[in-house]
């Protein structure tokens, strides 16, 4: 019944699409290699050091390392405090986890509009207002209400046999979750991980409000205020969109699987 | 059991205390005491991850709504509105302007990938090509892209010497070139077409991947029934797909209505104020006219619209499903 014309229309179908997705992909590389300031493609002619002069270009390797720390702390608490409560919703079931967990999920539901306002000002009062500590402290907040749902769901994955059976064996409550829960969810984990990074290294909003302070800007609002004031340079700031993209792409050729399982289960069961 | 539980909430840390300054009591009773101690030191465990969450989440949607009453610059004397705020924004010629914006990134958000989609998913279901790993990795790539990077690749497909316009003029249809983020008509439509190239990957893995789910069975009972290709897709592929479409448009159309930096870092709403959103309308409300009260009401009108729309969505395929 499969012909083989329906097998050849589906794979045009899917080289057209790859070939819409690559084409502005290759044409920002390329012109991130061109020799001119207006951005024209010279194929016998790619300038590799536009990347280095991107990187000096009003301090943007800066604002890349800042982009850096802040995506890898938020990533790093995320990891740590997310789990811990998911083990205590999904394992401990301690009081009110029910209630606790439909707290979490409607946070899911908010969107960053809903709350940005009030959060400005509130960050202004702090002590770290306006610095990339204030970004840290906000895109925690934003990031565990995911991550207390995805650990939760993988949590209850776990069989309770396993867990009763190291309970008898005199195992405390924190020893279990060390030993036998987080080493179990170790995939999910790392899905975790490789998601909130994305997130939170490719955010323009959240950092455009809160951060005011031109030196402690993450990479992203950088590179959109360059789109106003390079206009005229553009193989330089095609070089700059490239170094932004690449660590995150870099995570996505290395983890794909999680990458793409990651995004379309969260969004499943989200 | 439930004055046991109920008392130490009161005063958790004191109860914690009182045990450790006072060990000798009666074994029954210590007995009686210590589940419930247990039970309620597993907060622990949650307080990191609530305090931060709380402080970033739960408390500015409870301010949101609040200042959403007041007339406030963000430094002076607030005054009580009532529903003015509200009144304000739902009668301000801008939001019809913006709302019709929304429409249409809807349709290129939303609708227009999904259909691709639809079509593709049917096509490489029906093959049997499940999408191998290199197009797989290809056409979900602009989904780890940032938006800023995609805004510098729109500038160069679409500026005055972009690559789309020299295309125009290799074809011999130089008539066309044109400036396209400033053009009135086509702004719009270019900006959309950002949105359907930032979707499509996510729409086709998830129908592909949707596809897998739905029981051969149901498709080799629709070939012995004689079912064509078109008819296998309404009454199979379709049918089967009704959870992953729901997601789908859930994602795409609140992605559409919250369209900011792609507008806000190509023509901040211009030209005039053909391609303004509400999100960036709630930016310059808030943040560059300080009418905080203002910025907070459209806040959370967004975060109702958003979220009926996910629970409307819910609802009609929870229907369809049962």
């Amino acid at each position: 019944m499969i012909g083989r014309s329906e097998r050849v229309a589906s794979y045009a179908v899917l080289i057209v699409f790859a070939g819409i997705v690559f084409v502005p992909v290759v044409l920002l590389v390329l012109t991130a290699l061109s020799p001119m300031p207006n951005g024209q493609i010279v194929l016998t002619n790619l300038r590799w050091g536009n990347f280095a002069d991107a990187w000096q270009q009003s301090n943007f390797g800066s604002h890349l390392l800042l982009s850096l720390v802040l995506a890898g702390t938020v990533t790093l608490v995320t990891v740590v405090i997310a789990p811990l409560a998911a083990y205590a919703i999904a394992v401990l079931k301690i009081p009110g986890h029910r209630a606790l967990f439909t707290l979490f999920l409607v946070g899911i539901m908010i969107p960053l509009e809903g709350i940005i306002v009030p959060l400005y000002f509130t960050m202004r009062a702090t002590p770290f207002a306006s610095t990339i500590g204030s970004l840290i402290v906000a895109q925690v907040g934003l990031s565990v209400g995911f991550g207390v749902f995805w650990m939760r769901a993988a949590f209850q994955a776990i069989p309770s046999s396993l867990l009763e059976s190291a309970s008898l064996d005199g195992a405390g409550r924190f020893r279990l979750y060390r030993s036998i829960v987080l080493p179990l969810a170790k995939p999910a984990t790392i899905t975790l991980a490789l998601l909130t990074c994305m997130w939170v290294w490719n955010d323009y909003f959240l950092a455009f409000v809160l951060v005011n302070n031109p030196d402690q800007l993450p990479v992203t609002v950088t590179l959109g205020d360059f789109t106003n004031k390079y206009a005229t340079q553009v193989n330089l700031m095609s070089a700059c969109a490239v170094l932004v993209a690449l660590p995150i792409v870099i995570l996505y050729l290395f983890f794909q699987r999680q990458f793409i399982a990651g995004v379309l289960s969260g969004a499943l069961k989200g | 059991m439930t004055t046991q539980l109920s008392a130490p909430k009161r005063s958790r840390a004191a109860t914690g205390r009182a045990r450790s300054v006072a060990p000798d009591r009666s074994g029954e009773r210590r007995k009686a005491r210590l589940p419930s101690w247990r039970i309620l030191s597993g907060w622990i465990y949650v307080l990191p991850a609530l305090a931060v969450y709380a402080y970033v989440v739960i408390v500015p949607t409870i301010q949101s709504v609040w200042y959403s009453f007041w007339d406030w610059n963000g430094v002076g004397t607030a005054t009580w509105v009532w529903f003015g705020n509200y009144v304000d924004f739902l009668s301000n010629p801008r939001l019809a302007l913006a709302l019709q914006h929304t429409v249409v990134f809807v349709f290129f958000y939303a609708l227009l990938p999904i259909c691709l989609g639809l079509v593709s998913a049917a096509l490489v279901s029906r093959s049997g090509t499940r999408g191998n790993g290199f197009f797989r990795t290809v056409i979900f790539l602009p989904q780890v892209l940032t938006s800023v990077v995609i805004v510098v690749m729109w500038n160069e497909l679409f500026s005055t010497s972009g690559l789309v316009n020299s295309f125009l003029k290799t074809i011999g249809a130089g008539a066309l070139v044109q400036p396209w983020l400033g053009s009135f008509q086509w702004a719009l439509p270019v900006l959309g077409l950002a949105g359907t190239w930032t979707t499509m990957g996510l729409c086709m893995l998830l129908f592909i991947s949707g596809v897998g789910n739905i029981p051969s069975e149901l498709y080799d009972a629709a070939r012995v029934d004689g079912a064509g290709a078109i008819r296998e897709f309404f009454s199979v592929t379709l049918p089967g797909l009704v959870p992953q479409v729901a997601v789908a448009l859930t994602l795409t159309i609140i992605g559409a209505l919250r369209v900011f930096d792609l507008v806000w870092l190509t023509t901040r709403g211009g030209p005039g104020d053909s391609t303004v959103t509400p999100s960036l309308l709630l930016y310059q409300t808030a943040f560059t006219e300080g009418a905080v009260g203002g910025g907070a009401a459209i806040g959370v009108c967004l975060a109702i619209v958003s979220i009926a729309i996910a629970l409307v969505i819910v609802a009609f395929t929870d229907r369809r499903t049962s």
